[in-house]
């Protein structure tokens, strides 16, 4: 049996194969089209899941959707019943989009993938919590699920069992901790959807102390916090429910000056407020956490949603609840409901027992080493063939040594928005200049943003002050915790402002190669640990082919291509017209 | 020649694309209008006068939780076939 999971028309669009309730291939749109975030329907995805599968459409059982339309469409319709007539520009702009694909998926899944079989709806926060739990080792567990908004629903939680998920209570919109969030990366100059990271990151040079932060106690009269967690936002200090901009003046005067312009320098103003922003969300968060577990007595939580990405966040829950286990999809945010809605249909519609634990997030599309070798010969590439795996991780773990920086493209690329070593850029975490190396010549980005250690699983406890036994969720960078303060120095490019690392631990049964890479790094450095960062530039997606990662290595200074068993060097190449310089503008 | 004639035609498609998206803008914006005003404003003038709230934006001043009961359950197959 084959279910196909879908989730479009709102950002981050991807599709997910399911066979006999087990994950074949899942990936997001935006890798195949190049467009960041892209929300459109996803036909490459699926064409690939397919093909994967080695199916055709008529093979497919079930189609699943992420959320239900029409109850989406009736909060948007009642934001402009209530907001009437300030609302006017935001529904001749977004209306359109409703009658031309929103409520048409039925006809669109025909017309586009010629699918006519059954199409199962499922709410949009259902999604979520089971992509988080359905693919977890967890028989039973507590479940929170918080971003911006699914239809009505911003927060909810709920406890899970088997095959069964119960979403006991929820926080709708307008108040919502994720359009907070959101609210406050449009304030800083980033781009709403897509920066909420940088905020995260940011936050960590500002004053991280609740006595002290100016802007912690400022921001505490937008949002009114309960004991249990539960929240409401003031919301003359919010426009986007009537908007196409999210804070209001009142927050700019709250908050001392106008809206920042984007790649405006970050001042210690900009900095407090991120810090003050992580605050709540955490005060949110662990306040939630704490009463969940009161009403649900379960030590095992399954965490998802956009705020699931909070790794800051993520990485104080064990410490600072009741909770023992937690579990974390590769992709929470409304990429990964895809997968969620067709475990939800497999599992819970059709009530088929649960088989399946995702171990990896190598969903992706890979490449074989003959098609590779043809890219490189049409494209009169000068390359270089390894003798074998030895050979290529031995050579790699050199020039990685010597201070090169290597775009690493192996097997099948990852599911979710992290680089977990399948289409990464890696290098030197000993080099204490490389932060800036990487920042400046390679992904053009802020000055600001950490870069993110990769140690395989049996040395993270040495270097870092992890939660022990370690959790899932670091396999996929998804757990942030406080490198140990003697490594500080040893391994500074990776070593954040406030001495903390977005770490990912990496087990030699999910990836040989990179596994074993590390260790070859090792050898040479004494250190188990690399820089891995995403292959990409600012503003665009990873890298999925392999035409991809040659013309983003020609147009960035990344020094050696290692794709498959090929070593390609940049300077032996034509430079490519790739600008990557115009691309750098998320 | 022919070259010249590519080129001018690829630009009179585009140019032509360019004013069909300009009509549908002034098309969907006018007609919008109408239904913004009459659909929308007059529902929510009447709703509003019978004292229909349709986001809670005011803060209830004695709420001691703002969790609100969901109870969502696996249901029958056939509501999953629904878009609402």
């Amino acid at each position: 049996m084959y279910i196909l999971g879908i989730s479009c028309f709102y950002h981050d669009a991807s599709a997910c194969i399911v066979r006999n309730g087990k994950l074949i291939a899942a990936a997001q749109e935006e890798r195949f089209t190049r467009k960041k975030h892209d929300s459109g329907f996803p036909a490459n995805a699926i064409r690939y899941c397919l093909k994967e599968a080695g199916i055709g459409i008529d093979e497919v059982n079930y189609v699943g959707f992420y959320e239900k339309p029409l109850l989406k469409f009736e909060r948007v319709l009642y934001q402009h019943l209530e907001m009437f007539p300030r609302s006017f520009n935001t529904f001749v702009a977004s209306i359109p989009s409703w009658f031309n694909e929103k409520l048409r998926v039925i006809r669109i899944l025909k017309k586009k993938i010629k699918y006519k079989g059954d199409v199962l709806f499922v709410d949009h926060h259902m999604t979520h919590a089971a992509g988080s739990f359905l693919i977890s080792p967890f028989n039973k567990a507590a479940v929170l699920s918080i971003d911006g908004v699914g239809e009505w629903t911003t927060t909810v939680y709920g406890m899970c069992e088997e095959n069964d998920i119960h979403l006991m209570k929820e926080i709708k919109f307008p108040h919502s901790i994720g359009l907070l969030y959101s609210t406050i990366t449009a304030y800083l100059g980033f781009s709403v959807n897509n920066s909420e990271y940088k905020v995260m990151g940011l936050s960590a040079y500002g004053d991280m102390n609740k006595d002290t932060n100016l802007y912690y106690k400022k921001l505490r009269k937008v949002i009114d916090i309960k004991d249990d967690g539960s929240y409401f936002l003031d919301m003359s200090y919010f426009v986007y429910h009537y908007k196409n901009r999210m804070p209001s003046e009142k927050l700019c005067k709250l908050l001392g000056g106008s809206i920042s312009i984007r790649d405006s320098e970050m001042t210690k103003r900009h900095k407090d407020i991120a810090a003050a922003l992580q605050l709540i969300t955490e005060d949110v968060g662990m306040k939630i956490l704490n009463y969940l577990y009161k009403e649900t007595k379960c030590e095992n939580l399954a965490l998802s949603g956009g705020v699931a990405l909070n790794s800051v966040f993520n990485g104080k829950i064990l410490r600072n609840t009741p909770f023992k286990n937690i579990w974390i999809q590769p992709d929470p945010g409304d990429g990964g409901t895809s997968v969620g809605v067709a475990f939800y249909v497999y599992n819970v519609i059709l009530n088929k027992k649960r088989n399946y634990v995702l171990e990896d997030a190598y969903l992706g599309p890979g490449y074989k080493t003959e098609e590779i070798k043809t890219f490189l010969d049409n494209n009169k590439i000068k390359y270089l063939q390894f003798k074998d795996n030895d050979d290529m991780l031995k050579e790699t773990a050199k020039l990685i040594f010597h201070n090169n920086i290597v775009g690493w493209f192996q097997g099948r690329m990852e599911w979710g928005p992290r680089a977990l070593g399948a289409r990464s850029i890696l290098s030197n975490p000993c080099n204490k200049k490389m932060k800036q190396i990487l920042n400046v010549k390679v992904k053009h980005r802020e000055r600001f943003r950490p870069f993110a250690p990769v140690v395989c699983g049996e040395d993270a406890l040495k270097y870092f002050e992890c939660d022990n036994p370690i959790p899932k969720p670091t396999d996929f960078m998804l757990m942030v915790y406080p490198i140990r303060k003697k490594y500080h120095r040893l391994i500074p490019a990776v070593t954040h402002a406030d001495g903390s690392g977005r770490l990912q631990t990496i087990k030699e049964s999910q990836n040989f190669l990179y596994y074993r890479l590390i260790k070859e790094f090792c050898k040479l450095s004494g250190i188990p640990i690399l820089i891995n960062t995403s292959f990409n530039i600012r503003g665009e997606p990873i890298v999925c082919r392999p035409e991809d990662a040659y013309r983003c290595m020609m147009g960035t200074e990344i020094d050696y291509l290692v794709i498959d068993r090929f070593l390609i060097k940049r300077s032996d190449n034509k430079k490519d017209i790739w600008d990557s310089e115009a691309y750098a503008n998320d | 020649m022919n070259k010249i004639i590519r080129v001018f035609f690829i630009n009179f498609k585009d140019g032509f694309k360019d004013f069909g998206h300009l009509m549908a803008f002034i098309v969907n914006y006018v007609l919008l209008f109408f239904v913004y005003i009459v659909g929308v404003g007059l529902t929510s003038i009447i709703a509003k006068s019978f004292k229909r709230v349709f986001l809670n934006i005011k803060k209830k001043r004695d709420a001691k939780s703002y969790w609100e009961d969901l109870n969502l359950k696996r249901k029958k197959m056939i509501e999953y076939y629904r878009q609402f």
